[in-house]
This record gives C-alpha cells, sequence and structure tokens, in this order.
C-alpha cells in the first residue's frame, strides 16, 4: 500500500497520472465533447488541413478528424480495459490459487501458461473472431486470455516467494488461519506487483487493440477509433503525410504514461520486495511486454 | 608527470610504490574517508596495511589500483609507483600498467575470473596481447606459471574453468595471473580471508616466496594482523580512515605503541578471526562524523580529556616508527611479546598466530 | 609443505550440488516441456473450433445451406464424431503434415500454408538478422559510453519504439521512405528464390518496421546486463590484467551478457510473427496473415486452425533455438554445472 503511496509521490508518476487522468477523462466523455457528428460526411470537403470549421482537418470522407480521435478514445481505452480486466479475472485468482498446487499440477499449470504466451496476439485474436463471430467482446475474450498469464505468473511468483516469508510462517504459529494469511499478508504484498503488471497489461492491450482496430476486427467502420483512423489514413499518406500522427500521437502518450506508471511503482517498491516477487518472473515479464509491443 | 608508464622502474634506492599524503573522499566530495595517509613499499618489502571495516584500507588500496567505487575520488596526495604518478594516468595509460607493472588478488578469487573461459585462456590472453607471442606459447608460458605458483597438473588445470576449481586453487590462478606481467608492486586484498585455515597458510607462503623469489614488492591489505604477522616486515595500521601506527612488524607486534593496535593483536591472538573484532568494545565512528581529536578516543579504554581535545599528531616513536596517541610514552601496551614475532624462529604448534604446519 | 591441501581435491560440492539439483534444465527436460505446451496449444486452437457454431455447410454455401446440406458436409468433414476423437484425428493428420482442406475452398490447408509461410519466416528471418544488427549495436554503443550522451540517445530512442504499435512504424517508413523519398516499393513482394535483389528490395521496409521493437528489446536488455556485468568482479579481474575497456566488454562481459538478450530475441519471435499480421496487410504481402484473415471472413475453421498451429510449431522451434544458443553460451551448464554468470542468464 506504502508502495502506492510513494508512487503517488515521484513526479514521474504525477505527469504519468495526469496524461492517464486526461484520457480516463476522454474515454468516458469524449463522445459529449466532440464539437461535430464523428460520422459525418461532407464531401466537398475531404481531406483539408486544420481550418476554423475543424480545428485538426478532414479525413477522406470529409469527416472532422478532432470529433473522430475525441469519439475514437472512449473505444480504444474502454475495449482494452475490457481485455485487462478479463486478463485479472483469469490470471490472478489461479495464480494464488497454484501456491496450493501440488508439483505436478504447478507443471501443468506453468506450460499452459507457456502455451499461451507462445500464441502471437493478433493471429489469436482474428482466429476468435473468425470462429466466435466478429464481435468486440470476442476479441477482448482472446485478449484476455492471452494477457491472464503476466497476471498468474507474477502473483503466483510473488505468492510463493512471501509463503515461504518467515512473517507468514509466524503468524501461522501464531494461529493465523491459512486463508487470513493468504488474504492479509500475501494480498496487501502482492498488489503492488499486480499494480505493474496491471499498467505493462493495460499498454500492451491498447497497442494491441489498435493494431485489431487498424484491422478492422472487434470494432467495425466506420465506427472511430484510433487503429481505425490509422488504416484510413493509410490510402492518402501522399496527400495528407501527416495525418496518421494524430492517433498515432494519443497511442504513444497513452502508452508511454502507463509504462513510465509501471516503472515507478516499481522503483518505489523495496528491492526484497521485488525479489520476492521472482527475478524470473519480473524478466519475463518485462521482456514479455516488450515483445508485445510489435503486435 | 604523465610521463610514458612502462619503462620506468623503480630505481635500486627509490621505493616501489609511495603513498603521500593520500586523501580519499566518498559520496561524491561530500565526505573525506581517507585522511593523509602515507606510506612506502620497497623492492622485495612486504607492507600490511590494517584495520577494521571501515578503516579506510580497502579505499586505499582501491586508489593504488585505480578502481575506485562510484563516487569515490582521490581529493588529494599522490600515489607513485616508480617514478609514475599513478592518480594522474589515464585510461589507456592504466592499460600499461595494469597487469604488467602492477597485479592485484582478491577475496573470492572465482569471481574475479570469466565464469565462460578456461583459466588457462585468461591467464595467456594478456600475455600474448602485450608480448604477441603465439597460441601454443601463451600456453607453455601459461602452464609454467601455473606450476611455478604450486599448482598440480598445470597443463590440465590450464583447460578448466573457474567453477571447477577449489577455493585454493583459483587463488593460486589468480595469483599466477597477477604475476604473469612480472610486476613490481603485488596487491593482496584479503586474499586470505575467504580460504580456510590450512589453505590461508599455503597461499600465505606462496606470496613470501614469489616476494623473495621475483622481488617483488607486497602490499597486503587485511583486517588480520595474524596474517600480517606471518608475511610482512613492516606494518601500518589504519582507523577511521587515519594511519595510527607504522613500524617493523617484530616491534609493533611485540611492543604496539597505540591501543587500537593493542586491542587488534588481542583479537588476533583469541584464534577466532571470523568473529573479527567484535571483541573490541563499541564500532568505528562513520566517516565524516568525527570530531576533532583522537578518533578511537570512546573505544579506548585509555583514553582521557586531553585525547578529545584537539587533533593528535602523528609523531615518531623511535626504530622508524610513527604512533598517533597522546599517551604513547607513557603507556606500557601488551603486544605478543611472549608469542615471538620473529617468523624465523621456532614455535610450539599450540601458538595462535602460528598458522604454517600443515596437519599430518 | 601442502602434502595434504593437494590442488585437485573435490570440488565445494556443497552449494553447487545443490543449485545443481533444483535447476536442472537439461535437454529431455526441455523438450518435454515443449511437447507438452505444443499439446496444450493444439488442444486451445482446436476447442476454438468447436465452440464454434460455424460449419462448412454455411461456410461455403452461405445461407442458402438446407439443414441436409449441412448434415451432408459436416458428415463429410467427420464433424458428426464425438470431439475427442475427432481432436485426435485432427493432431494426428497434423503432425503427418495433413492439416485438412478449406470448408471454402476444399483445398488443402497446409498447400496454403506452404505457400503463405516463406514470406513470413523469409522477412522475420531478415527482421531477425536486423533486430540482432541493430538492438546488439545499439545495446553495447549505450553500454559502452554509460551514462554519456550515446546511452541517453538509445535509451529514448527505445523508449519511444516501446510505446509505438509496428503497424505505426511502418505506417511511419511507407510514409518517409516510399511515400516522400521514393527509394523503395511501399507494396508488394517477389519471392527468394525467384529474384534475392527484387525481394530484398520489397522485404526490407516490412522487415524493418518488424524489427525496430524487437531491436530496442535486445539493445535495453543487452545495455543493462553489460552495465552490470561490467560491475562484476569479473570484469574488474580482466581490468586488473591490463586489458582495455573494450576487449573487457566485447571479449569476456558481452558473452556472459548475451544471455538475457538472447532470451529478449527468443521471446521476440512469436511477435515478430504476430506483428507480420499487420505488416502483412499494409506492404500487401501473400502471407500467413492474410490467409488468417480471409478465413476469419469466411469462418473458415480448418485455415484458421492450421495457421495458428503452425504459428504455434515456428514459434517453438525458435524457442529450442534460443535455449540452444544460451546452453552453447555457457559452458558451465555444458558440463551440467551451473555458471556464476549463468545464474543470473537463467534469472
Amino acid at each position: 500500500m506504502s508502495v502506492l503511496r510513494t508512487t503517488a509521490r515521484a513526479p514521474i508518476a504525477r505527469t504519468a497520472l495526469a496524461v492517464l487522468a486526461v484520457v480516463a477523462v476522454l474515454a468516458l466523455t469524449g463522445g459529449l465533447l466532440a464539437p461535430l457528428d464523428p460520422l459525418a460526411q461532407d464531401t466537398a470537403r475531404i481531406l483539408q488541413g486544420p481550418s476554423g470549421a475543424h480545428l485538426l482537418g478532414t479525413d477522406y470522407l470529409g469527416r472532422d478528424v478532432l470529433s473522430r480521435l475525441l469519439a475514437g478514445t472512449g473505444l480504444s481505452v474502454l475495449t482494452a480495459a475490457e481485455a485487462v480486466a478479463a486478463a485479472m479475472l483469469l490470471g490472478v485468482v489461479p495464480g494464488l490459487a497454484s501456491v496450493r498446487f501440488g508439483a505436478a499440477l504447478s507443471w501443468i499449470s506453468l506450460r499452459a501458461v507457456d502455451a499461451l504466451m507462445t500464441l502471437p496476439f493478433t493471429l489469436f485474436a482474428i482466429a476468435a473472431v473468425g470462429v466466435l463471430g466478429n464481435g468486440l467482446h470476442q476479441a477482448m475474450l482472446a485478449l484476455g486470455v492471452l494477457l491472464a498469464p503476466l497476471f498468474f505468473r507474477v502473483t503466483r511468483a510473488a505468492a510463493l516467494g512471501l509463503d515461504r516469508a518467515q512473517y507468514v510462517e509466524a503468524a501461522e504459529l501464531m494461529g493465523a488461519s491459512r486463508s487470513w494469511i493468504l488474504r492479509v499478508h500475501i494480498w496487501r504484498k502482492v498488489l503492488p506487483t499486480v499494480a505493474v503488471t496491471t499498467a505493462h497489461a493495460l499498454a500492451t492491450s491498447l497497442l494491441a487493440v489498435s493494431s485489431l482496430t487498424f484491422l478492422g476486427i472487434g470494432v467495425q467502420p466506420p465506427a472511430p477509433t484510433w487503429g481505425g483512423m490509422l488504416a484510413g489514413d493509410l490510402g492518402f499518406l501522399a496527400q495528407q503525410p501527416w495525418a496518421p500522427a494524430l492517433p498515432a500521437a494519443l497511442i504513444m502518450l497513452t502508452v508511454g504514461a502507463l509504462n513510465l506508471l509501471a516503472d515507478a511503482v516499481r522503483d518505489a517498491e523495496p528491492a526484497d520486495a521485488v525479489r520476492g516477487a521472482g527475478p524470473a518472473d519480473t524478466a519475463v515479464r518485462k521482456e514479455h511486454r516488450d515483445g508485445l509491443a510489435a503486435v | 608527470m604523465a610521463s610514458p608508464p612502462s619503462d620506468h622502474p623503480a630505481p635500486a634506492d627509490r621505493p616501489v610504490l609511495t603513498v603521500d599524503g593520500l586523501h580519499v573522499t566518498v559520496g561524491h566530495g561530500r565526505t573525506e574517508a581517507v585522511r593523509d595517509v602515507s606510506f612506502t613499499v620497497r623492492r622485495g618489502e612486504a607492507l600490511g596495511l590494517v584495520g577494521e571495516s571501515g578503516s579506510g584500507k580497502t579505499l586505499t588500496c582501491r586508489s593504488v589500483l585505480g578502481l575506485p567505487a562510484p563516487g569515490v575520488r582521490v581529493s588529494a596526495g599522490r600515489i607513485d609507483l616508480g617514478s609514475t604518478d599513478l592518480t594522474a594516468l589515464t585510461g589507456r595509460q592504466w592499460q600499461q600498467v595494469r597487469g604488467s607493472r602492477l597485479g592485484a588478488v582478491f577475496q573470492d578469487p572465482g569471481s574475479y575470473l570469466n565464469p565462460a573461459l578456461t583459466v588457462g585462456r585468461q591467464l595467456g590472453e594478456p600475455l600474448r596481447l602485450r608480448l604477441g607471442i603465439s597460441r601454443a606459447e601463451a600456453r607453455r608460458r601459461a602452464v609454467d606459471l601455473f606450476a611455478a605458483v604450486g599448482l598440480r597438473d598445470p597443463g590440465a588445470v590450464h583447460d578448466r574453468y573457474p567453477h571447477e576449481l577449489s577455493g585454493g586453487m583459483l587463488q593460486r590462478v589468480l595469483i599466477a595471473v597477477a604475476v604473469s606481467g612480472d610486476p613490481e608492486l603485488l596487491v593482496a586484498d584479503e586474499a586470505t580471508t575467504a580460504l580456510d585455515t590450512v589453505v590461508q597458510a599455503e597461499v600465505l607462503d606462496l606470496l613470501d616466496r614469489l616476494r623473495t623469489e621475483r622481488g617483488l614488492a607486497l602490499l597486503l591489505v587485511t583486517h588480520d594482523l595474524a596474517v600480517v604477522a606471518e608475511v610482512c616486515d613492516r606494518i601500518v595500521v589504519l582507523y577511521a580512515g587515519q594511519v595510527v601506527e607504522d613500524g617493523p612488524t617484530a616491534e609493533v607486534v611485540t611492543a604496539p605503541a597505540h591501543p587500537y593496535t593493542e586491542a587488534l593483536l588481542r583479537v588476533a591472538a583469541t584464534g577466532d578471526r571470523r568473529r573479527g573484532l567484535a571483541v573490541i568494545p563499541g564500532r568505528p565512528p562513520e566517516p565524516g562524523t568525527t570530531g576533532p581529536g583522537c578518533r578511537f578516543a570512546d573505544r579506548c579504554g585509555y583514553a582521557t580529556d586531553a585525547c578529545t581535545a584537539g587533533p593528535v599528531p602523528l609523531t615518531p616513536a623511535g626504530d622508524g616508527r610513527l604512533v598517533r596517541c597522546l599517551r604513547a610514552a607513557e603507556l606500557a601496551l601488551h603486544g605478543a611479546a611472549d608469542r615471538d614475532a620473529d617468523r624465523a624462529a621456532d614455535r610450539p604448534a599450540d601458538r595462535p598466530l602460528d598458522r604454517t604446519e600443515v596437519p599430518a | 609443505m601442502s602434502a595434504v591441501l593437494a590442488p585437485g581435491r573435490p570440488l565445494r560440492a556443497g552449494p553447487l550440488a545443490r543449485r545443481a539439483a533444483r535447476a536442472p534444465r537439461t535437454a529431455g527436460r526441455i523438450l518435454a516441456g515443449t511437447a507438452t505446451v505444443f499439446l496444450l496449444s493444439s488442444l486451445l486452437t482446436f476447442a476454438l473450433g468447436a465452440v464454434s457454431d460455424a460449419n462448412p455447410a454455411a461456410a461455403a454455401l452461405g445461407e442458402t445451406a438446407t439443414p441436409a446440406d449441412i448434415a451432408r458436409l459436416d458428415h463429410e468433414f467427420g464433424l458428426d464424431r464425438p470431439l475427442p476423437a475427432q481432436y485426435g484425428s485432427w493432431l494426428v493428420h497434423a503432425l503427418g503434415g495433413d492439416l485438412g482442406r478449406s470448408w471454402f475452398t476444399t483445398v488443402p490447408v497446409a498447400d496454403s500454408i506452404s505457400a503463405a509461410l516463406p514470406v513470413d519466416l523469409s522477412i522475420a528471418g531478415l527482421a531477425l538478422v536486423l533486430a540482432v544488427a541493430l538492438g546488439g549495436a545499439a545495446g553495447t554503443a549505450a553500454a559502452l559510453g554509460h551514462g554519456g550522451r550515446v546511452d541517453r540517445a538509445v535509451t529514448a530512442v527505445c523508449t519511444v519504439l516501446g510505446t509505438l504499435p509496428a503497424f505505426v512504424i511502418a505506417i511511419g517508413l511507407i510514409t518517409l521512405v516510399a511515400v516522400q523519398l521514393r527509394l523503395l516499393p511501399s507494396g508488394g513482394y517477389v519471392p527468394f528464390g525467384r529474384n534475392p535483389a527484387q525481394w530484398l528490395r520489397f522485404a526490407f521496409l516490412p522487415a524493418l518496421a518488424l524489427s525496430l521493437d524487437a531491436a530496442a528489446g535486445i539493445a535495453r536488455q543487452l545495455r543493462s546486463s553489460l552495465v552490470g556485468a561490467l560491475r562484476e568482479n569479473y570484469a574488474t579481474g580482466a581490468v586488473m590484467r591490463g586489458l582495455s575497456r573494450r576487449r573487457v566488454l566485447l571479449g569476456h562481459v558481452l558473452r556472459n551478457a548475451a544471455g538475457p538478450a538472447v532470451t529478449v530475441l527468443g521471446m521476440s519471435v512469436p511477435m515478430l510473427i504476430g506483428g507480420a499480421v499487420v505488416t502483412e496487410r499494409i506492404f500487401n504481402l501473400p502471407g500467413i496473415a492474410q490467409l488468417s484473415l480471409r478465413a476469419a471472413e469466411q469462418h473458415d475453421v480448418p485455415v484458421i486452425q492450421g495457421t495458428l498451429l503452425v504459428t504455434v510449431a515456428v514459434v517453438l522451434i525458435a524457442n529450442l533455438a534460443v535455449d540452444a544458443g544460451l546452453y552453447a553460451l555457457n559452458p558451465a551448464a555444458r558440463r551440467g554445472r551451473p555458471a556464476r554468470a549463468g545464474q543470473e542468464a537463467d534469472r
């Protein structure tokens, strides 16, 4: 807990939190803030530069770019959050429970985690919508399943480390019940680790959602999304080479803020707590995220 | 000043190593942890730099090797190797000094060797670079060196990886590496501390033998006075960054002039060096927290009000000895007088200072 | 003296032996793990098809399919058998190279994949080479000038690259290199076998776009493990032997610090293949992702399952290659003992 409080005091974390707060507000109210209808086409004014009427210009169908960016924030961010929520549910609970697994079950569960980490996000999401139907929830469930190992691994590693810690043993000797120990001690210590993982998972998820919406998976055009806008701009690079920069900048800003926040939490953690979370898994978690950014 | 460092071996009359008025700061210049330390080591001479952790002996030693930890800096003074001022060397000049004029062995020798390469290759690499000799010639020389430091089956050791050798063997390997460039000075930084008693004795013997055979100047840095008494001609005792006593081993050991030296001798005599200086009450002061007077005063059984009033100078105490104690002349301190410090003399096996005997 | 303490006595057995017993990552164990992961992935892939209500009749005939059509085609594709039997025969056939036939075109899935896979493999291979070259050079340069201007620049670029999806990088590269400078084509493909020079012309931009993120990961990892390794005693030992900083870094430290970077490289293989989906679309490449996208639109389950399974196989083979690489880097592991640096690499 105090780790998170320490984090909130670091200047970098504050900047990141401020950026994320703005993005969150836009995500919830973006559609309302949009000056114009993000779907309204004006074929007389296509591919225009910034003007008084259209502050950020118009796209290839004459739609207002600013309105589409604002309205698109909600779909992009909330879908990413949905996938992370699914991943948390699928990862944290089994991760905590796995402390009590026997050797064989542990081995199998870790191989299952490996199997999920082997699957490329975009391809798996494509496959999921291919067999389950092209919908937002199908795509996000697929993403959530693949993100779940992140939560499973760090939760399990942290819980295992703490399970062997002396103060847990002491609490046990004093007659505390297993479930109380799990709930109070372990959960409290695991929380910072989960916070780091959540931030990384959100960043990863956001990148994956951008890729999917770019491909028209999950969210169908003409509904505005950051990825979808990039796909639309792709055909008109010769006329408007700067157009992709706007949605790309929003993706960068949000993902960058999430990464900085995760790093800040990790820096605020005492060294032994990080070690308690298992160096192997810390490394894997980081590398996994690094790699995923390509998806 | 920045003369080419290579071709200036010390003339016979000149000390191999001269440390003159060395000041070392830690924490990026905030705290002075070594203050005005001076000593010399001559050809064929062994000098023991003694003190507990925090005394500044490691900082001094790392300054001589040019390996300061982050934030550590030599703020004043000179360190001369022959006629080369080591404090003024550039990175490239250091390369010509290290390995060829200056060798070093450390505690935990295995960690100073690359785990991914055979020990022979690590000894051969600088030889080949420096002398431009062939792989086969480097191997021959490496095997000779391994034999010279008393490794059995040196040809086989040559092709071993560090993790395949024992601690004593690794220290021998490291010594072979250190003397491979025929250096003027060998620095041994707690080189025997982690070894068990029997191996420790062997390694000390080896260092002593190399010193006599090769005319090496030996700087032995340790917290263990017994080790120093074993091989060193002179002892410099450091406390809280200052020299508190400096003199010939035999005299210092039999009749210490500083209460701290007396305490160190008492610890050494217990024979339980693993517990370190736990028997001296209190602990050394943190750098930067010392008052104007004697830094040992609050742990000293002989301290008076005068001791803490003002700076205590390092003063001559006869026989080429120096001591930093106001009461040095009046105190009659207990040394290892009953335990003859002369290594040449015969000693019964039960003497705590004696570690040359090997159980049969 | 030294009669008793003969050098060459038994080695310190205690902690080493215990550590060795705890981490027996032998080849057999790795292979068993990989086989299990493959089985679990295949189960997941199969389950994806099993929970779907898509069927070959609907895929081929669309709305006009009658219940009779559905039953006939279900029988033809073996979908009327119990699920475990379907899984068993699908897996056995898949291991033999038969991934079934497309519901839509009835072309064997293996044929479609073997036509598309070389595109991805060749581009991912080029991307891997670029990632190692760029990431390795940047990471080493940053570590050599630790704390200096190069280091800061490398760190900044890597951080920015980490926040960008591959397709944004791809769009940026197309805008700059293809549209503005007109140096390379913005799309299209020529197989390597037909004309290597032309292949490189078309493959370079997609491979570069794919590689940058992996390169950033490698650079970051390599930099931090190099900087960490330079503080290790064995680096000090090498310095004390009079070796130059460059030689210590390249000849001694790099070898031991490369392990984690190789691991990052291995983990980026699925990402290179996953990232290929979007880059294929952008650069209009006839690869496995286009195949999969088309199959998804048509609910062509055998093709979807086939591409997924083949992708998993490619990734697992790449992981095995990485394990072999780590094994070769670490002589202690080769002799069945963990080395000091090996421990770091294992983390």
